[in-house]
Parts: structure tokens; C-alpha cells; sequence
């Protein structure tokens, strides 16, 4: 009897520690945004004061409309649609095509080819940056769109490849025969009976390349020079240096900024966290 | 119907696109920066040819080890304490009814799906010496000693940065390891403990051994974003103070960019690759010959 009291016991303690950790983590993912966004309808000046959190009595949301507009939100999220829409389409469909040439199809060159993706997967951005600004000269890219979202496709394809490959791999060869069989050509098997199948990896390659390059800083610091041509990131850093002492202002600029991508993320978890667990199996 | 999985055009209109991108965005550049490792050029003007001379620099050069050593220790912190964090954490939400766990995992999920200028930023006004909350919250707790500009303090500024990337990295990890023991089947685990194991050994010597190539899968992804760690001390400490939190990634940009040393840039690009490949490499190795021992 004492000895099983003693298991409960035990069992308890373990509870309430496992309890008090999660809460803990929970508390330590979430406070930090609690809390900007808290700094964010405050004014300026009250950012000082000893308290460690509080809601101001009357929000100054005029904050949002400030960092709206002088941090030149509306043109910053042009030019990042702009760049997204064709980065993610061709950063999703690309790696689409190869993965299933890869793994259905027989070529003489299908095992370099496959090397080059691996080792593609290894090799960091920042490594092409200088040569990048170089060799893109050439073409005209530098201080483009286009350039931008060529590197964006190109550091797409490793990942998005590999995670389609494992996908395509599950799926039988005889869905194609019999509709050869049928007399339909890749233009139609393609698009009306594979892609249909592989709808799940879709949804999580393009939800995680949309956020990837959504949220893109370097390429888009070193490649872009002009002003106008810059993406949303850069709104937070335009803030930090013109209203380098209106803070609440900055708080509500990257709350701004930070909103799409976490609006985006609850739609789509689902697929989301799909994704990466088939990225971890895979390898 | 040999023909239809051979077909040379099809194979050709779905190859050729992806690859050529990354030929010409990944490839190219990186033979251009190998062949400009060896010269010395300041993006414009002449370029001048001076051998290994780039690479003997850079070997001497304490900024580019001690660059090396901050990316070593924030991998051994990533690989040790955050993937065994996360594996607790993990285990712990496997055994959890699948409602709740999902909404654990949505949230610490958060910090990943930010963008990192958005992280960076909110650190950099956490650890900032006035209006910082971590400095109000010593203060609350009656610890003024311990306040500090954390990010410019040469004690503390490593680990700082260390910890914001470990911030936002711990959703990946968990999220990770959570697809990987939801795969171990039930049985395994009851037949260790009907075996009479107890937790731990159920845990290192049958759940851990299961999961091996997710595992490996994640220390290298470990290694190949602690080395692409760059973004974050950019815009926080540009490196300092005083070199302190210099990453490799970034100090090849400055010298690059900062700089205009186009052919020293290039030789850390070079060797960078390098490093990142041979690692990656060496873990594989080191993960085949422990499998074969099982």
C-alpha cells in the first residue's frame, strides 16, 4: 500500500514537472510577440517605465498607421509579390519536374544529375553572394527582380526535389502505362494523373518555398541597391535607422511585417508540419 | 513501353529548366569564385594573379579561426543541448492525446516561420540595456548586478546570439525528432518494457537506435545552418564587439561587401564550401559505421 502511494506520488511529481516545462517553452516562444506587440501601441516615451508588461489605456494604433506608410509598407509588399508569385510557382513546379525525372524515368545521366542535387543542398547561400554579384553583372541582373528570383528558384530546387522525390517514389508505375496504354502523352499524364496525387506535397513545398522566400533578407540586401526595388525586410530596417528614437513605431512595424507569414502559417500548419517530418525521413 | 520511362525530349523538358538554374545560379559562381581566389581585385580595375597567397592570409588570419570557433561552439550547442531538449520535449508530446500535442507543436513552431530580420530585431530591443525587458526583469527579481548591454558585452554577446538562433531553430529540431518517434512502432516499446527496461534504457538502447538516420539527418542540418549563421549577427552585432561574435558567413561578407576584397572573399567562400561539404560527409561516415555496429 505505501509502496503504490509512493509510485503515485512519484508519478504526480513527474506530472507536474512535465506540466510546468511545457509551459515554461510555451511562455518562452510566445511572450517575446506578446510583448512587441504590447510595445507597439504604446508611445514612445512610455517604453521606459519599470513595468514588464502592460497594455496601454488608450492603444495608439496610430503607430501602424505610421509604420504603414513611412516605412513604405505598400511598396516594399509589391515588390515582394511581385517577386514570390513566379519564385514559388517555377520553385515548386521545377523541383517537381526533376524529382520525377529522377525517379521514374530512365537517363545516362540520372545519377549525376542526382549528386548535383544533393550537394546542392550543402552549399550556403552566402558562398555565391560575391561570385553572384560578379557573374550576374554580366547579364544585367544585378539590381533586378529577375536576378533575385533566379536565386530564389535556384537555392529552392536541393530542398523541394528531394522532398517531391520521396513523394513521387510511393506512387505506382502502372498509372502511367495504362494510360499510355490509353494513348495519352506526358502532357497529359503529367498535369491530370500525377499531379493530382502528389496535391499534399504541393501544398507543403509551396507553403514552406512562400516562406522561405518571403522572409529572404541576404540575396535581397546584397542584389538590390535601389530603394525601390527592396523587399518587405527592409522596411524594418529603414525604420530602425530614420525613427531611430520613435521605437514604438519600429514594434509596430515588425509586428506588420511579421503578421503575414504567421497568418499564412495557422491556414496552412497542417501541411507545414507534414512537410518537414517527410523532409526528416527522407534525409 | 521501355520507351515511355525513356522518352529523351520529355526527360530533356523536365530536367533541363531546374538544372540549368542551378548551374547557372549555384555552379558557375562557384567556379568563378574558386578562379578569383587566386587574385587579388577590388571589384573593378585590374585583376592581378597572386597564387595561394589568399589562402595563406586567410590561415592566418585570428578573425577567420576565431569565426570558426563561434560556428563550432553553436554547433555543439545546437547538436548537444537544443536536439536533447528537443527530443525530451518530443517524447513527451508522442505520449500526449493528439489534440493537445498538436496545439504544443503549432506554438513552438512560432519563432520558425518569422522572418529573421523580425527575430533579430525583437532580441536586439530584448537584450537592449534601456528599455530591454531581460534587464527590467533583473531589476523586478532584485538582480541590478547582472544587467547588462548583452549584446555588447564581450562576456556575454556570443552566447546572446547563440540563443536567439537556438530560439528560433527549436522548432525545427522538435518538429524533426516528433516525425521521427511518431514512426517507432508501439510493439518496440512494449516489448522493451516487458523485457524489463526501464525508461531510460527503452529510451538509448531501442527508440534512439530506431531513429538513427533522422538523427543523422538532423545533426547535419545542424551543421549546415550553424555555418550558415549570418543573418542574425548582421543585423544585430555586425560581429563585435571586437570580433567576438563573428561568424564565418559573415566575415566573408564583410570582407567582400564591407571591404571590397573580391578575391580574399573569395578564397573564404572556397574554402567555406569546403568545410560545409567535408562535414557533412564526415557525419555520414561516422553514422554508417555506428549503424553497422548495430
Amino acid at each position: 500500500m505505501q509502496q503504490n502511494n509512493l509510485y503515485v506520488q512519484k508519478n504526480l511529481i513527474r506530472k507536474v514537472f512535465i506540466v510546468i516545462l511545457l509551459t515554461v517553452l510555451v511562455i518562452a516562444q510566445v511572450f517575446p510577440l506578446v510583448w512587441i506587440f504590447s510595445y507597439s501601441i504604446k508611445k514612445s516615451g512610455d517604453l521606459f517605465g519599470p513595468e514588464l508588461l502592460s497594455f496601454p489605456e488608450n492603444p495608439q494604433w496610430i503607430n501602424y498607421y505610421k509604420a504603414f506608410f513611412d516605412g513604405k509598407i505598400p511598396l516594399y509588399l509589391s515588390n515582394t509579390i511581385k517577386i514570390i508569385i513566379p519564385s514559388v510557382f517555377f520553385g515548386t513546379i521545377l523541383p517537381f519536374f526533376l524529382a520525377y525525372a529522377c525517379t521514374r524515368m530512365r537517363w545516362k545521366l540520372k545519377k549525376l544529375v542526382w549528386l548535383v542535387v544533393i550537394v546542392g543542398m550543402t552549399i550556403p547561400i552566402h558562398t555565391t553572394l560575391l561570385p553572384n554579384f560578379i557573374w550576374y553583372r554580366f547579364f544585367h541582373l544585378i539590381d533586378t527582380h529577375l536576378g533575385l528570383i533566379i536565386s530564389y528558384i535556384a537555392f529552392s530546387m536541393s530542398f523541394n526535389t528531394i522532398v517531391f522525390s520521396g513523394l513521387l517514389a510511393g506512387i505506382p508505375k502502372s498509372m502511367e502505362e495504362s494510360a499510355f496504354i490509353d494513348g495519352a502523352g506526358y502532357h497529359i499524364i503529367l498535369p491530370q494523373i500525377i499531379a493530382p496525387m502528389a496535391t499534399a506535397g504541393f501544398a507543403t513545398v509551396g507553403v514552406q518555398t512562400f516562406l522561405n522566400h518571403w522572409n529572404e533578407f541576404i540575396m535581397a540586401n546584397t542584389y538590390l541597391s535601389s530603394e525601390v526595388k527592396r523587399t518587405l525586410p527592409f522596411s524594418i530596417i529603414l525604420f530602425s535607422g530614420q525613427y531611430i528614437s520613435d521605437y514604438a513605431v519600429q514594434f509596430a512595424c515588425m509586428t506588420l511585417v511579421a503578421l503575414p507569414p504567421l497568418i499564412i502559417y495557422f491556414v496552412f500548419n497542417k501541411w507545414i508540419l507534414a512537410g518537414v517530418t517527410a523532409g526528416a525521413i527522407k534525409g | 513501353m521501355t520507351s515511355l520511362f525513356s522518352n529523351r525530349k520529355v526527360i530533356a523538358f523536365l530536367v533541363l529548366p531546374g538544372l540549368c538554374i542551378m548551374l547557372f545560379a549555384i555552379a558557375i559562381p562557384l567556379v568563378i569564385s574558386i578562379g578569383l581566389s587566386f587574385t587579388k581585385w577590388a571589384g573593378f580595375g585590374k585583376i592581378r594573379l597572386i597564387g595561394l597567397e589568399n589562402y595563406l592570409r586567410l590561415f592566418a588570419d585570428k578573425t577567420f579561426w576565431r569565426s570558426l570557433y563561434n560556428v563550432l561552439m553553436l554547433i555543439l550547442v545546437t547538436v548537444f543541448i537544443q536536439n536533447a531538449f528537443a527530443f525530451i520535449i518530443a517524447s513527451i508530446l508522442t505520449k500526449l492525446p493528439e489534440n493537445r500535442s498538436r496545439i504544443l507543436r503549432t506554438i513552438y513552431f512560432i519563432p520558425a516561420t518569422l522572418s529573421l530580420v523580425v527575430v533579430t530585431k525583437l532580441w536586439v530591443s530584448i537584450f537592449h540595456p534601456e528599455y530591454g525587458i531581460l534587464n527590467k526583469f533583473l531589476h523586478f527579481m532584485g538582480l541590478s548586478g547582472a544587467e547588462r548591454a548583452w549584446l555588447g558585452d564581450p562576456h556575454t554577446a556570443l552566447w546572446a546570439v547563440i540563443w536567439i538562433m537556438i530560439w528560433q531553430g527549436f522548432g525545427w529540431a522538435l518538429l524533426f525528432f516528433y516525425g521521427g518517434l511518431v514512426t517507432v512502432p508501439k510493439e518496440l516499446e512494449e516489448a522493451a518494457t516487458v523485457d524489463g527496461a526501464n525508461r531510460w534504457q527503452t529510451y538509448t538502447q531501442v527508440i534512439l537506435p530506431y531513429i538513427m538516420p533522422v538523427l543523422q539527418s538532423i545533426i547535419i542540418i545542424d551543421i549546415i545552418s550553424s555555418l550558415k549563421q549570418m543573418e542574425m549577427v548582421y543585423l544585430s552585432t555586425e560581429g563585435g564587439p571586437g570580433n567576438t561574435t563573428q561568424f564565418i558567413a559573415l566575415y566573408l561578407y564583410q570582407r567582400a561587401f564591407k571591404y571590397a576584397e573580391y578575391g580574399y572573399g573569395n578564397a573564404i567562400s572556397v574554402l567555406f564550401v569546403i568545410i560545409a561539404v567535408a562535414m557533412t560527409l564526415l557525419i555520414q561516415r561516422l553514422f554508417r559505421k555506428s549503424v553497422e555496429q548495430i
